[in-house]
């Protein structure tokens, strides 16, 4: 007796054991290759908008600059680790930390292709959106303790900014949900691709145009780049930090990029599918994988994002304000019930 | 707000507009120049470092007259002289202090004899102030490196017009020619 209940405890073990390492596996997986996109992505961003600027951008180290990520990450981390004299220090260490897991954490819940998702949750939505709102705790905190006026007020912009248009965000993809029927985020790619349009973004273009505004602001993104606006507050809220904290807030910031581009693709442009009626057109796309027309769809989005910083100019801070509470939450809530509406009656 | 001002700003217009633009020239060749890999051609004219000019037979053109030093607006150029063999001028030291010099090419108009000018050369840049204390002798041979051979020759006499080769008034210059209709 007592024999087999040791044989099936050491397979469960095995098994439990078996599960950890395929989880940790798949977490070592996603954070590699996202902090290596993350690097490139400011190399590709400032690649494209050196082009935009008729400049080169990176081009010395590596071929095309193509090291300029690797050189910029060594010169961060040999930095001289400056932290001012009257600094919370306790919370000065802690705000870069809260901001970059908040920002890694999301990571877990995306869906990057059929079945590749860390943590399967039905509630995805909901604990990106917890997520995203707990970095601005790593802003108002870095603010705060820094004990300087530029970062205090980047700060108390980036709090009242993300709280602002977290709501407008929360609001637009609420259409989505209703859609889909699900919080689950794979679940919303399946739906999608069952829906006949292949994507959500063109029934829900008015909760698209609303996600696409509210995540530039809620990644602090040129046009409402306010917490960090050079001209007025040198660097924001990360003005007194220096060295390798700076870096964890820049890769946080580009991480929250990444999301939200992740967000946009999964939730409007259907994720790893494409549409129903160009597989049946050219049925050899079915052998791409997933991953890649998930991807193509996160660069395409990131690639927005450069491209609007190259174009638009910084918002005044009252106009950042009222877009927020006057157009996009109103036209989120008008696109609810419209969705709504639709879906009683078709 | 009219019915075109009102769509102009639901589907905003001016914002693809922006987009467009930026798109376009982001497949435009860039302006770029790699300035230490590709130099910029200096254009005629150039006042760079100063270099004292030779005669045919490698001696030193400046007598030492000291009038690039009375007109010098910065007050950078020290000359001094002593009495030789047979009372001639010897120019004893002949310095120019160039991190104050603002190269407003004065010396050079200033000088009768073209002995003093500026050269194209511009990178010489340096760790400390010594190297930019200029000495007789650097000045001297400055002129053997940045006025060698025909170019620098040219150079000098095209644009600078030295007084002691070419007194008359450059073509297109204001000047007084006698009053018009004059009985």
């Amino acid at each position: 007796m007592s024999g087999t209940f040791e044989v099936i405890t050491a397979t469960d073990a095995l098994n439990l054991l078996m599960r950890i390492g395929i989880i940790l596996l798949k977490i070592a997986v996603v954070l590699g290759i996202t902090l290596l996109h993350v690097a490139y992505a400011t190399y590709w961003e400032r690649k494209v908008i050196g082009h935009m600027q008729v400049r080169l951008g990176p081009i010395e180290v590596g071929w095309h600059g193509f090291l300029q990520p690797i050189a910029d990450g060594v010169k961060l981390f040999f930095k001289e680790d400056i932290i001012p004299a009257n600094a919370d220090k306790p919370l000065f260490y802690l705000a870069p930390v809260i901001f970059m897991v908040s920002a890694l954490t999301s990571l877990s819940v995306l869906p990057f292709f059929d079945g590749f998702v860390i943590a399967d949750i039905n509630i995805g939505l909901l604990f990106l959106f917890a997520m995203s709102s707990l970095g601005a705790y790593g802003i108002i905190l870095s603010g705060w303790a820094s004990n300087s006026k530029y970062s205090f007020l980047g700060g108390l912009r980036s709090a009242s900014q993300v709280i602002s248009y977290e709501i407008a965000m929360g609001l637009s993809l609420v259409g989505v949900m209703m859609m889909a029927g699900s919080l689950n985020l794979s679940d919303i790619v399946r739906a999608q691709h069952q829906y006949p349009a292949g994507m959500f973004a063109i029934p829900q273009f008015l909760g698209f145009f609303v996600f696409i505004v509210a995540a530039f602001a809620e990644t602090n993104r040129l046009p409402f780049d306010l917490p960090e606006a050079e001209s007025e507050l040198v660097a924001g809220y990360f003005t007194e930090y220096s060295g390798f904290r700076f870096a964890l807030f820049f890769l946080g910031e580009y991480t929250a990029m990444l999301i939200m581009s992740s967000i946009a693709a999964l939730c409007f442009l259907g994720g790893w599918t494409i549409p129903k009626f160009i597989t049946d057109a050219m049925p050899l796309l079915l052998n791409v994988p997933g991953i890649v027309w998930f991807l193509i769809k996160v660069y395409a989005f990131m690639f927005f994002y450069y491209w609007v910083r190259a174009t638009l100019p910084r918002y005044r801070y009252d106009q950042l304000m009222a877009i927020g509470w006057k157009i996009l939450i109103p036209l989120a809530l008008f696109n609810i019930a419209l969705t709504g509406l639709i879906k009683i009656w078709v | 707000m009219t019915g075109r001002e009102f769509i102009k700003a639901i589907f905003f217009v001016e914002i693809l507009k922006g987009l467009a633009l930026t798109l376009k020239s982001m497949f435009t060749p860039a302006v770029t120049r790699r300035y230490p890999k590709v130099k910029r051609p200096v254009k005629p004219g150039f006042r760079g470092l100063h270099a004292l000019a030779k005669d045919e037979d490698g001696r030193m053109k400046c007598v030492g007259c000291g009038l690039c030093g009375a007109y010098c607006p910065s007050k950078c150029i020290y000359i001094y002289t002593s009495d030789g063999e047979d009372h001639t001028k010897v120019v004893d030291r002949y310095e120019i202090d160039v991190l104050r010099c603002i190269y407003c090419g004065f010396c050079v108009e200033a000088c009768p004899f073209g002995a003093i000018t500026l050269s194209e050369h511009y990178e010489y840049s340096d760790y400390s102030r010594e190297p930019f204390y200029m000495t007789k002798e650097k000045l001297l041979s400055n002129w053997d490196k940045y006025f060698a051979g025909e170019k620098g020759e040219n150079y000098f006499k095209k644009f600078w017009r030295p007084l002691s080769e070419d007194f008359r008034t450059p073509e297109g210059q204001a000047m007084f020619k006698g009053i018009k209709n004059e009985k």
